[in-house]
């Protein structure tokens, strides 16, 4: 192969570092500009609102409030509760309340200043046990503020853990962590009065479910409606469902016949949210001496907050991902989805698994020490051989994982240095895995899961059309790849035009690590059928065959499509439509951690991570999402978390000083390896890249720093003030003992 | 993003003309503008003129006399970090601040009338309205200490305690000063400058010894002090003959440590220093990281840092 497995620049990458590529806020358009009025409570009931004094307001085009949209809307077509401005109760602070569209930016807030709104206070819930306890529901129809509640069984639980001969128990407590993605989030609106259509552009990653959700929140038809997506800095789970702002701007379109721009600020994208919830979890392994997992028994409880989202989705993943990574044969959950007044949590990278595999991999790693076992060979003992079936139905076709461990282990010299760095200094380790794109995606239409269409003209140009959202994860550059490869051109001659719904073929979206595999093989397969049409057009040059091919037919458009063949799509249980994917990634890390025992401070040293992507495409890239997902895990292990304090749930960190991701200062070296376990129905044996590696980097740092400094984190962040106190603790009470 | 509110920017070229135009009502300096323009985005005031110290040469440049060391107001960070013949501890103290971004555009002028902050105060209009806004802008109430009437907004500049530790004198449009008296303990009032006088320039005398400046922060960029130790040092056969120790990040004013003179003349005493400075540092519920580790991290800064000085260890950081 001449392009698929070389390192490539990204094909729009010349537009970001020269600054050409325009994002949303970027788009020059003679616009009105939209700003939301937000609630001032956690929890109140709407009694009354007046905007007449807003709507006098001279420069004033549109006024909205809840009153304007019926409709609720919902990422799960069970579970649609959420209404672009609040009627008649708001449940997080920050919630839409009203919307003006005005000529300027200072009308537009002296505007939201006029409208009066008349609030009564509801009781406000801010962790999960208040919540189950409390007699005010956030939702009327949700008792006990229960959103969902989820068990499962598989295999002989009691005899697991009857036939270990240990077994441990412990809880564990996640603090709620967002995306912070660089790009806040903006809507650009345009509604055309004369033929009554709409075009949004907007920082999605999904347009697909923006697109629908349009079209229902509207009462347009979906063939009114052009959404596109320009240039997105980040996504990572922020923008996979529809957001308010996006509705709120087609919405004060609509009302003003014009074009409304609106841009939120880096508060109210904090306040967007969509990241992954606050999480406690009960964990209970069962090990054999040989380090064999006999049972596994979890529980799990999330604080949702305010509305469903794809929380249903969050709830079963957790479970559903809890023992596929290994050989497990008796596996137990129970999980509770709780609604409270804080802003909605989504599907942020690594969708459900993370804390889970946090809680796993740091008791295997306990426990590992207590039988006198190396982590190393305590996952060995319990590696997957493809083909596999996992307990719950997840089919495994390929699993490098044990080229992983070995990977890391030598390249961090692990059996030389382990426990002999120092004080103050140790190695951990950890495995993680991850799906490639859902078997069952949430909009169940019975098409392919992905389609691409490629079109060749008279000048042998070649231009790729894809519905996928290239939101910098390379999706772009990849497809065009794979198209070349497959063609036998060069890349330069692929053309890649990306989610715009007037020209390009819907796509399910970019999550859940979906489009490397669906999308790629849709571009591998269009790619087979023209080179099909190339060939048997026959010439000597490519000009000779692109000139035959046409002749008669005129310019040729062919399609690709995929589409997850049944029995990779899972069980039959309730809930088993979560976690089923074509083909699973693993990735295996070691972490070096230096920790100061004055200041609590954790230096992160050194990472070596290993991650299965059956094959990389594009190398370059897959390197950069492995750098980038551990780095998402070091945020989230050392710095990062959200706070709503009460009475009004105000977020205490809403801003990049607050919410403390990791600076490159901070950054490691990484050194990465690419293991290649090909999948056999991957594109060229490809499978996810992006989120695998991402859940292993937290209990590989906290089985480090309980290896270097004894103590053992059972909540993340691990940020130097908790390290501080756990040792003052440890000083305090050994002293105890001496005295 | 938010806009900023409409204001009107002038450009002065003469320090007079700057005086008389920041001494108009709603007026305001602005050096660098990376402390002022994130605070006005939110909403913290809301200034008719903005005065750009930009194009005032009186504020420019380091020169050396045989009393001092003098340093424009006007002077970047980024030269300040790159200056070898200013003492260490300011150079140290410009490195730590902020970003590399940051401190191409901000001043050393800047760093030393930077606002106090506060959790409950750099925030957004519609957050600061949800709360009832502070005792230290719109509001009655001090969220922090709730039966204070004082406001606890803590002074986060890095410079100034390195200036303390220096015995820095500040030059004003009207009067030469020890940098001391340009801070008031009071978060919502911590300068004591009148209407329309500016900062000119600072006067560092001959230093007594080695300096240094050590600071605690979440991150290893970006991030304003949690706390910040300065301190000049001077030993004579392994004995204290000049200590002075400075704080920044734990209270609403830069300050000088009292009591380091019963250290002359003994062997540095670090855990003494910790203690004392445990007992000084006021750190209050102004950051979302716990007040007492902000008082910890003094402690234990100021204890390495005379570790750190004692032993002329130049490759501790």
């Amino acid at each position: 192969m001449s392009i698929a497995g070389r390192a490539t620049p990204l094909v729009d990458g010349i537009e970001k570092v020269t600054g050409r590529a325009r994002y949303t806020a970027d788009i020059q358009c003679s616009s009105l500009v939209g700003d939301i009025l937000r609630s001032p409570h956690a929890h109140a009931e709407i009694v009354k609102i007046d905007t007449s004094q807003a709507r006098a307001l001279p420069g004033v085009r549109a006024v909205l409030t809840g009153a304007d949209c019926a409709i609720p809307y919902g990422i799960l077509p069970i579970a649609h509760n959420e209404y672009p401005l609040a009627r008649s109760r708001v449940r997080y602070w920050g919630e839409p309340v009203a919307a003006v569209a005005a000529e300027d930016e200072a009308t537009a807030r002296a505007a939201l200043e006029l409208i009066e709104v008349e609030y009564r206070p509801l009781p406000a819930y801010f962790e999960p046990k208040d919540a189950l306890e409390g007699e005010t529901l956030v939702h009327a129809d949700k008792a006990r503020n229960i959103e969902r509640e989820v068990e499962t069984s598989f295999g002989e639980l009691e005899a697991g853990f009857a036939a270990a001969d240990l077994v441990r128990e412990a809880r564990f407590h996640y603090a709620e962590v967002t995306h912070a993605q660089m790009e806040p989030d903006a809507a650009l609106a345009e509604y055309d009065a004369e033929r009554g259509t709409l075009t949004l552009q907007s920082v999605t990653q999904v347009p697909y479910y923006v697109h629908l959700t349009l079209a229902q929140c509207l009462q347009m038809s979906p063939s009114a409606i052009r959404v596109i997506k320009p240039f997105v800095g980040g996504g990572f789970g922020h923008r996979t469902e529809c957001l308010n702002f996006e509705i709120i701007a087609a919405l004060l379109a609509r009302a003003a016949r014009g074009a409304v721009r609106i841009e939120l600020s880096r508060e109210q994208t904090f306040v967007m949210h969509h990241g992954r919830p606050q999480t406690d979890i009960r964990l209970k392994l069962g090990l054999k001496k040989t380090g064999e997992i006999t049972a596994v028994d979890a529980d799990c409880v999330q604080r949702g907050g305010a509305y469903a989202g794809y929380g249903i989705v969050t709830i079963l993943y957790a479970g559903a991902l809890l023992h596929a990574l290994y050989r497990v044969p008796a596996a137990k959950y129970h999980g509770v989805r709780v609604y409270t007044n804080t802003p909605p949590c989504g599907p942020m990278r690594g969708h459900g698994s993370v804390d889970m595999r946090h809680a796993f991999e740091s008791m295997l790693d306990s426990m590992a020490g207590e039988l006198g076992l190396d982590p190393f060979q305590v996952r060995r003992a319990n590696l997957i051989t493809p083909p596999h079936r996992t307990l719950n139905g997840l089919q495994v076709n390929s699993c490098g994982l044990a080229e992983c461990l070995d990977c890391v282990e030598k390249a961090s010299q692990w059996q030389k240095r382990k426990g002999k760095l120092g004080p103050g200094r140790g190695l951990g380790m950890a495995c993680s895995h991850y799906v490639s794109g859902a078997a069952k995606p949430v909009h169940w239409t019975g098409e392919p899961h992905a389609t691409v269409n490629l079109r060749l003209d008279f000048d042998g140009s070649i231009t790729l059309l894809t519905g996928a959202a290239d939101i910098g994860q390379g999706s772009s550059t990849l497809l065009a790849m794979v198209a070349a490869e497959t063609l036998g051109v060069g890349l330069e001659r692929i053309r890649v035009i990306a989610a715009d719904s007037a020209l390009t073929p819907k796509d399910n979206g970019s999550y859940s690590s979906r489009v490397s595999y669906m999308g790629g093989n849709a571009a591998l397969a269009a790619a087979q059928e023209l080179k099909k049409v190339l060939d048997s057009a026959g010439g000597e040059t490519f000009e000779d065959k692109v000139r035959n091919a046409l002749k008669e037919t005129g310019p040729v458009t062919v399609k690709g499509t995929y589409t997850v063949p049944p029995e990779l799509q899972g069980g039959k249980f309730r809930g088993a439509g979560v976690g089923p994917s074509p083909a699973f990634s693993y990735a295996a890390q070691v972490v070096e951690v230096a920790v100061d025992e004055d200041t609590g401070e954790i230096h992160v040293e050194k990472i070596w991570v290993a991650q299965d992507c059956g094959f990389a495409i594009n190398p370059l890239a897959v390197e950069g999402q492995i750098q980038g997902a551990v780095w998402m895990g070091m945020g989230q292990a050392l710095g990062e978390a959200t706070r709503y304090d009460p009475p009004h749930g105000l977020p205490m960190r809403a801003n990049f000083l607050d919410y403390r991701f990791p600076t490159i200062a901070d950054s490691p070296p990484i050194e990465t390896f690419i293991v290649e376990a090909r999948d056999p129905n991957g594109p060229f044996g490809a499978k996810e890249a992006s989120e695998g590696a991402l859940a292993g980097f937290l209990p590989a740092l906290t089985n480090a720093v309980a290896d270097a400094i004894g103590i053992r984190a059972r909540e993340l962040p691990l940020t130097p003030d908790a390290i501080f106190e756990a040792l003052r603790k440890r000083r305090r009470a050994e002293k105890l003992k001496a005295a | 993003m938010i806009a900023l509110p409409a204001f009107r920017l002038m450009h002065p070229t003469t320090l007079a003309e700057a005086a008389r135009l920041a001494a108009e009502p709603d007026a305001r300096l602005i050096a660098g503008g990376t402390g002022l323009l994130p605070n006005l985005r939110l909403g913290l005031g809301k200034p008719r003129t903005l005065v750009s110290l930009d194009r005032l040469e009186e504020l420019r440049g380091i020169s050396h006399s045989n009393s001092h060391l003098r340093i424009g107001a006007g002077v970047t960070l980024e030269q300040l970090s790159r200056s070898e013949d200013i003492p260490d501890a300011l150079r140290e103290a410009a490195k730590l601040v902020a970003a590399p971004g940051h401190r191409t555009a901000a001043t050393l002028g800047g760093n030393l009338c930077l606002d106090t902050r506060c959790v409950y105060y750099n925030q957004s209009e519609h957050w600061r309205r949800s709360n009832n806004y502070c005792l230290k802008y719109g509001g009655d109430t001090c969220h922090v200490a709730p039966q204070g009437k004082k406001c606890r907004a803590a002074f986060s500049g890095d410079l100034a305690p390195a200036l303390l530790a220096l015995e820095a004198q500040v030059e004003t449009t009207a009067r030469v000063i020890p940098l001391e008296e340009l801070y008031r303990d009071d978060g919502a009032a911590h300068l004591a400058l009148a209407a329309g006088e500016i900062v000119v320039a600072v006067r560092i005398p001959a230093p007594k010894g080695r300096s240094g400046y050590a600071k605690a922060r979440g991150r290893g960029a970006i991030d304003y002090p949690l706390a910040g130790v300065a301190m000049a040092l001077a030993l004579r056969d392994g004995c204290v003959e000049h200590l002075c120790v400075a704080l920044t990040g734990t209270n609403s004013r830069p300050f000088v440590l009292n009591g380091t003179e019963a250290f002359i003349g003994g062997k540095p005493d670090q855990a003494a220093l910790g203690k004392l400075v445990q007992k000084q540092a006021g750190p209050v519920r102004t950051t979302v990281i716990a007040a007492d580790y902000r008082r910890q991290a003094a402690a234990i800064l100021a204890r390495r840092l005379l570790g750190r000085l004692s032993q002329g260890d130049e490759s501790w950081t």
